[in-house]
């Protein structure tokens, strides 16, 4: 497979994706986001073992390597930092959850919070992706990626 | 010495053409292997292509 078919497969498959979260939230059924995302990505994993064009040496690995350690190092203190301000709301009241007011029965109940905390948690993660390509970056330009010839 | 492109060098060695480009700057220390594959392809040592500073 060449890369760029790789590419348009990625893009077909995060089309499929924001169509299986979009039925996942009108069937209300978390299962089907869930399975459908472990196998998209599974599906693209594997696709990429199959992708020839890719030329990827020594020097590439190496800043791949050192952008995502350095992303995991600043990472896991935001992460974890986070996760502890979630706990202690846990422990602060008896289910974990806030107490739910007194609403009419056929008012829409806005009962998702861990839901708010999923959607928080993929706000992290886009910060993730922002933070690899910026040490991504750093490292592409401090081992001479878009360096050019002087003559 | 030679007349030889970075890009065939790269091709030879089996890397990216900004990677014989960023050795050539100075930018990056290629592994052990790559540096007696450059070594080997030029017929000499490794020490008279590279030397440790």
């Amino acid at each position: 497979m060449k890369q760029n078919t790789f590419y348009l497969l990625a893009g077909i498959v995060g089309l499929i994706e924001v169509g299986l979260f979009w039925l996942s939230v009108v069937l209300r059924n978390p299962l089907i986001i869930t399975a459908g995302f472990i196998m998209g990505v599974g599906l693209l994993y594997v696709a990429r073992m199959t992708v020839t064009d890719i030329r990827e040496d020594e020097r590439a690995v190496l800043i791949s390597q050192k952008a995502g350690s350095r992303t995991l190092e600043v990472f896991w203190v935001l992460f974890f930092a986070v996760s502890l301000g979630s706990a202690v709301i846990g422990f602060g009241t008896p289910l974990g959850l806030p107490r739910p007011r007194e609403l009419p029965r056929d008012f829409p109940r806005d009962e998702p919070h861990l839901g708010y905390f999923g959607i928080f948690q993929m706000i992290m993660l886009c910060c993730i992706a922002f933070l690899y390509i910026g040490f991504r970056v750093y490292y592409a330009r401090k081992y001479g990626e878009w360096d050019s010839d002087e003559e | 010495m030679h007349d030889l492109t970075q890009e065939a060098l790269a091709q030879e060695l089996k890397v990216t053409r900004q990677t014989i480009l960023a050795i050539e700057k100075g930018k990056y220390d290629p592994s052990l292997e790559l540096a007696f594959k450059i070594a080997r392809f030029f017929g000499v040592s490794v020490e008279e292509v590279f030397i440790y500073d």
